[in-house]
């Protein structure tokens, strides 16, 4: 009878873990390393394995929480910054104006992005306004150039813009931000570049979640000639007398580039603020999603354990059946 | 009625309020702005600026750059500003000194004006905190 009632028992822990059948193995894609099949065409997950696994996305989870605390940290540090260099630009913008539209001969389109990744997908907007302003002013007798400063958006304007890049600044970010820096670097732009108007395309800082892209425009000194003689916008700038220098095209041209200097600066402090606040949600949303692969491993660790603990179990049962019967 | 003034530098804002008259240095001379001053934009040299609150000056240093007045509003732009008060007159001094010598030990041009300019700015630090004694 206690035969009997085994025997029974072993068949029904039997029928618990028969085999699935093997089409099971190709509908879980997720997990196609845990499984591997015995010689019958069982499947044995280890338990081994998925430990692995879990330790594995354990490490990540720390080090994608560390990457946003440090990204927090950074962007409080150059958050004040940008702030106080937004007033600087405001007054070029009232005196010179911001004029997208104009219509000039060479434009040059100036690519601010990051040098390092993991920033979700900023720099990829800021090529794509990029390309996008190339394509607007390209014409029978308009012409675009770039000049690209850090690395993403060299890696994807090198690909197919290769001829119209005329400079490449990469590790911006190696010193802290400061005016100098950033006005020789204007400088070398001017000296090298021929222009009549400057495009700074970069990321705004507007909060910790949204970053829009912009774009500056700077004319240079000829052009704000042509547009304050035409009227419009420009028009109050004749109202001025220029003082101090020989002529006023003199001092024209010394404001035009002080006027990129500061905007220069502004925009690459901006960018850098835009970086830092879309790595901070890259890595919320990684360490999140860690999280839950994490949950998800360890239930399958616990069937994994109980499933094993289970067979077991049987073999035990069925050796004691065989032995007695 | 009354000047707004604003001073304005890359890195932070150096003055922001209303003031009854300055003295200016630009390329071509010492201006002086009154309340309803014609509307200029002009150069800003390597000097002093003057600000008058209520009978009494204080002075600022200015490195350079531009000025715009319009409608009773000042807005200068400079590469950078110290007020006269923050200016420590030991190491106003030295730096003076140092200047000086680095003049005379320059060699080649570019070296000469990049010391000279130097010689410039430590000078107007110095005045700065002469001329609020």
């Amino acid at each position: 009878m206690a035969m009997a009632a085994l025997r029974r028992e072993g068949r029904r822990f039997a029928s618990l873990i028969s085999p699935r059948p093997i089409t099971a193995v190709r509908s879980s894609p997720l997990y196609p390393t845990l499984e591997d099949e015995g010689p019958l065409g069982l499947r044995h997950i280890s338990t081994q394995v998925v430990r692995n696994r879990m330790k594995s996305v354990k490490n990540i989870q720390k080090i994608t929480k560390a990457m946003k605390m440090v990204a927090a940290s950074k962007l409080r540090a150059i958050q004040t910054k940008t702030e106080n260099s937004r007033g600087l630009w405001q007054p070029f913008t009232a005196l010179l104006g911001d004029l997208p539209s104009a219509d000039v001969k060479k434009n040059v389109v100036v690519t601010i992005s990051s040098d390092k990744g993991l920033c979700g997908g900023i720099n990829s907007t800021s090529v794509k306004i990029s390309k996008g302003l190339h394509k607007l002013n390209s014409g029978p007798e308009k012409e675009t150039k770039y000049v690209i400063l850090g690395e993403k958006a060299k890696a994807q304007l090198v690909r197919d813009s290769k001829k119209d890049i005329e400079l490449i600044i990469t590790e911006l970010q190696k010193n802290p931000l400061n005016y100098t820096q950033v006005s020789v670097l204007a400088d070398e732009i001017l000296k090298n570049v021929e222009y009549d108007a400057l495009r700074i395309v970069f990321n705004k800082f507007q909060s910790v979640v949204s970053f829009v892209p912009t774009v500056s425009t700077v004319l240079s000194p000829e052009i704000v000639e042509r547009e304050a003689e035409s009227g419009g916008k420009l028009g109050d700038l004749d109202s001025y007398e220029v003082e101090g220098g020989e002529t006023k095209g003199e001092i024209l041209q010394n404001l035009a580039e002080f006027q990129f200097s500061c905007t220069m600066f502004n925009a690459v402090l901006e960018n850098a603020c835009s970086e830092q606040g879309a790595r901070m949600s890259a890595m919320d949303s990684s360490s999140r999603n860690a999280g839950d692969m994490l949950d998800r491993l360890t239930l399958t660790y616990n069937r994994t354990r109980q499933a094993s603990i289970t067979t077991e179990l049987i073999e035990i049962i069925s050796g004691a059946s065989a032995l007695e019967g | 009625m009354t000047l707004n003034l604003c001073v304005l530098t890359p890195n932070r804002i150096v003055w922001d309020s209303e003031v009854k008259e300055i003295i200016l240095s630009t390329n071509s001379g010492q201006i002086g702005v009154l309340p309803n001053h014609a509307s200029i934009a002009t150069a800003v040299d390597i000097g002093i600026l003057r600000i008058r609150l209520n009978n009494q000056w204080l002075t600022m240093a200015l490195m350079g750059s531009f000025a715009r007045i319009g409608n009773n509003e000042i807005t200068i732009l400079v590469n950078d500003a110290e007020k006269g008060s923050d200016i420590d007159p030991q190491e106003a001094q030295q730096a003076l000194e140092i200047a000086e010598a680095n003049l005379r030990k320059a060699e080649g041009k570019r070296q000469t004006i990049e010391e000279n300019l130097a010689l410039r700015r430590a000078r107007t630090r110095v005045e700065a905190i002469n001329a609020i004694l």
